[in-house]
């Protein structure tokens, strides 16, 4: 569809702007997420103040090793049989495409059927459970060898062969299709040579340490030679995953029975799941009180409390890396002074704004994106609101009584909350905000990246990823203008890109969030979480820090059973 | 001049209607917004921009994209939907029939029952039936579908009493009848919205005839009451109710769409959001001239049925 490059990312096109909705969560820290991994039904993360320690963390080569369910000794817990009827937002638009989504409906599709050849560990270091991959070894920044699993069939009984693997990724880079610009940047269609059936060498057009991640897509994934798109017939809807397409019905039901061949050994134990559509959240909702689905995609802030207050039903909130920002482009004024960028960021009342755009629903944010990557810096004092010195800043720079318009869409939940959020606090410090809701096709259209002072939404992602998407000069989307011309931040990307030292990497990211936090345009105040509903009978979903809703859709729905 | 005559110069007027409906339709969806920047969003880059404009068709002078809508409407391909290029037919689908088949059950519903409580509160004027659906019609009508549909959720399906699904759900190559008790509360809910204005002029138009001199006379003769109000009196009353009976089925049309959001039932209301969120033109033109055509036929029918049950006028077409 579109040539939109954050496909490419960490999550694979997040969401279409306006199915962005919130989830919810308590505020925590990754580090305090250990403690209510516990399996209690209730999502109750404390609110932990401690700072995860996990600055040392791994990528793919020294990655926790740990395998699947499909261990042989071990039984799956749980009673098999049923169906599970899931609820989300949906619309005639839907698609299902093994390798690509375009609504935030199409995750669940593509997670019920093909499994990915990575996965992120709740630490969000590269994982070989649930992944097809056995290991990955780094041979260089831009030199891979991929062993995949051994005994991998797909749907229909035919094992996966090295063609087929190749196959997938050459799909993935295909420049007509377009499923993943970023990914096609990395790796030409020559660069794969099949050292057996199920060891493939990488070789990168360019040193790129990304690329692991890349591999921990939930959309790359593998499909057997000449799969394409749904395209009306189910029997082509071949992949690896616990489930085999029955039936799809764009904007009305998908139907996914259990994959008789699937390598996690006794998994899946439901035998069939339902996908249904919803147009509207609160027709959701209602569907879920009334039994009529056991599961609920995105429950709306309002409802939480409605769902909470069942008897039969619970909320599952997963922390995520998902953030808004106010955006200050640094090359116009007044924002071409630091000065005035650190007084807006002085100005904010983070705190406030979870409470008022989040309805608490979230943990503030300290300036700084890739929250989830194992390189955040946890060192970094937490900005706090301080009105006197921001008063103090503008004044040094001439800008006392500052009025300057601020942009929101009308398509992204909570960015019109928050510029009005913004726009009371900046009263305090004489700053007269002049907030500016328009509608998204206008503020999406040729102004975006172009205006002084905006907003916008991203997803989780790895840092180094999330800088070549919105903060280099030949960014995805330069909303900020970043990096200013004299610093060496585009060098040191450069450096960390190719850097296959994990403590060594960590140090250049260090430093560059650093550069970020001291002089950026991002004013970002938090991140906000996924919230899902369900019955008190559906076992396995557990709450935990998560790159997708429904616990990564229990990892294709493969461990969820049904409590008679 | 025969009914038949009658018949064929109103189908013609309504094809004039829905001529000018379709220039107004057209207008109008040229101000839903840039359907390119919808589709494209974030990505909206200017080559994207263009060779999605070149693709849609949109870079065509407005008249000659008209006059190419229009032609297609005519000829049954009102053309393909911009988000995924799937026929607007194909994407509709069974939604239409499904729409029609809630509109159809909450008419059949719905009107005999405001007849039967108009008729019933025209022959105990004032009584305690009279004064209690006079006070309910007028909360009714107060109420809009969505606080209507809503509070019966609450009341039927999830709070209170659960005895309803709270949604419909119709699966795909299913009828919309396989899950009846699924169909009460949509149709409650169309039915609560139609029977105020209904009954309410059924009881007028029933009161004006039953003070008429031939009323009178029948109940000179001796016939009892009951024979009087329905065999005598109604007739005649329901021939000026069927105008304001053929607007609120009509409206129903309308309503649906209301109401299909409420309880997620999948047929054109569902469809229209889609595609309104999305500016997806010919979907939303063609529910706009799909609602327009039901309109006209409704009320073609509703004139007919006034001459028809109405001896002057009948005779008045000689």
């Amino acid at each position: 569809m579109g040539n939109d490059r954050r496909y490419e990312l960490w999550l694979p096109r997040a969401v279409s702007r306006r199915q962005l909705i919130f989830g919810a969560g308590a505020a925590v820290v990754a580090g305090g997420l250990a403690a209510c991994g516990g399996g209690d039904d209730e999502a109750s993360p404390t609110t932990g103040g401690a700072a995860p320690d996990t600055t040392g963390g791994s990528t793919a080569t020294t990655g926790s090793s740990a395998t699947t369910g499909s261990s042989p000794a071990s039984t799956p817990a749980g009673t098999p049989g049923g169906t599970l009827r899931v609820g989300l937002v949906g619309s005639t638009n839907d698609i299902i495409d093994g390798q690509y989504i375009v609504a935030k409906a199409d995750q669940a599709r593509c997670v019920t059927g093909w499994d990915p050849v990575l996965n992120y560990d709740t630490d969000f270091n590269i994982s070989y459970e649930h992944s097809l991959a056995e290991e990955v070894e780094t041979k260089a920044a831009d030199n891979y060898v991929i062993r995949f699993k051994e005994g991998l069939e797909f749907h229909n009984g035919k094992p996966v062969t090295g063609d087929d693997i190749i196959y997938s990724f050459r799909r993935r880079i295909d420049p007509e299709l377009n499923l993943a610009p970023g990914l096609a940047e990395l790796l030409g269609p020559d660069g794969m040579t099949a050292i057996d059936d199920r060891t493939i060498e990488f070789q990168l057009l360019k040193p790129a340490v990304t690329f692991v991640n890349s591999l921990a897509e939930y959309t790359t994934t593998i499909v057997p030679v000449d799969y394409a798109r749904f395209d009306g017939d189910v029997s082509t809807q071949v992949g690896t995953g616990p489930f085999m397409l029955q039936s799809f019905t764009p904007g009305t039901e998908s139907v996914h029975v259990k994959n008789p061949n699937y390598w996690g050994s006794g998994l899946p134990l439901l035998d069939e799941v339902q996908i249904i559509d919803f147009a509207d959240a609160q027709a959701m909702v209602n569907a879920l009180a009334s039994g009529e689905i056991d599961a609920a995609m995105d429950i709306p802030f309002a409802q939480v409390s409605t769902v909470e207050s069942d008897s039969n039903l619970r909320i599952l909130e997963s922390q995520a890396g998902n953030w808004l920002v106010i955006t200050m482009a640094i090359d116009q004024a007044p924002f071409d002074d630091v000065r005035v960028r650190q007084a807006m960021r002085l100005i904010a009342n983070r705190q406030e704004m979870v409470e008022r755009v989040l309805a608490g629903h979230g943990r503030i944010a300290n300036d700084m994106y890739g929250v989830l990557d194992p390189c955040y810096p946890q060192d970094i004092p937490q900005r706090e609101q301080d009105i006197e010195q921001a008063m103090a800043l503008l004044a040094e720079a001439g800008q006392e009584n500052l009025t300057i318009e601020l942009f929101a869409p009308d398509d992204t939940a909570g960015l019109p909350e928050l510029i009005a959020v913004f726009a009371d606090q900046a009263q305090a410090a004489g700053v007269t905000v002049d907030a500016q809701v328009l509608d998204g096709g206008t503020y999406w259209g040729d102004e975006y990246t172009k205006r002084t002072f905006a907003t916008s939404f991203w997803s989780t992602r790895p840092y180094l990823i999330q800088v070549a998407a919105g903060s280099l000069e030949n960014a995805i989307y330069p909303e900020t203008h970043w990096p200013p011309p004299d610093s060496d931040f585009t060098e040191k990307y450069e450096q960390a890109i190719a850097e296959t030292d994990d403590d060594a990497r960590c140090e250049v990211i260090a430093e560059m969030q650093q550069e970020e936090y001291d002089d950026g345009g991002n004013l970002i105040p938090f991140f906000y979480n996924l919230v899902d509903g369900y019955a008190a009978n559906v076992q396995g979903l557990e709450a935990r820090p998560n790159l997708l809703n429904l616990d990564h859709y229990g990892r294709g729905w493969k461990s969820i059973w049904l409590e008679s | 001049m025969g009914i038949a005559k009658f018949v064929v110069r109103r189908l013609l007027l309504g094809v004039l209607t829905l001529f000018i409906v379709s220039i107004v339709v057209f207008a109008l969806t040229q101000a839903l917004g840039d359907p390119v920047r919808a589709i494209l969003g974030r990505e909206a880059q200017p080559e994207s921009v263009l060779a999605k404009r070149e693709e849609l068709g949109l870079t065509r002078p407005v008249l000659t994209q008209y006059w190419n809508w229009l032609t297609g409407l005519v000829t049954g391909d009102p053309g393909t939907s911009f988000t995924n290029g799937v026929p607007v037919l194909d994407v509709l689908g069974d939604r239409i029939w499904n729409s029609l088949f809630l509109m159809a059950i909450s008419a059949a519903v719905s009107i005999p029952i405001s007849i039967a409580v108009g008729t019933f509160a025209a022959a105990r004027r004032d009584k305690a039936f009279d004064s209690a659906s006079s006070a309910g019609s007028l909360v009714l009508a107060s109420m809009p579908e969505f606080v209507t549909g809503l509070l019966l959720i609450v009341l039927l399906a999830t709070n209170v009493w659960q005895i309803f699904p709270a949604v419909v759900r119709i699966r795909p190559s299913e009828p919309p009848w396989v899950q009846p008790s699924a169909l009460v509360l949509p149709v409650l809910t169309l039915t609560l919205g139609v029977i105020p204005y209904v009954s309410r002029v059924m009881r007028a138009s029933m009161i004006e005839v039953l003070e008429s001199d031939y009323i009178e006379m029948a109940r000179l003769k001796g016939l009892p009451e009951r024979t009087v109000v329905w065999r005598h009196a109604l007739p005649n009353a329901i021939g000026p109710a069927l105008q304001v009976i053929a607007i609120n089925i009509a409206y129903l049309a309308g309503g649906v769409i209301v109401v299909e959001n409420i309880f997620n039932y999948p047929g054109i209301g569902l469809a229209l959001r889609d595609a309104v969120t999305d500016v997806n033109v010919p979907v939303v033109q063609f529910i706009a001239m799909l609602i327009a055509a039901i309109y006209v036929i409704v009320n073609l029918l509703a004139d007919v049925g006034t001459i028809l049950v109405t001896p002057r006028l009948r005779t008045g077409l000689r």
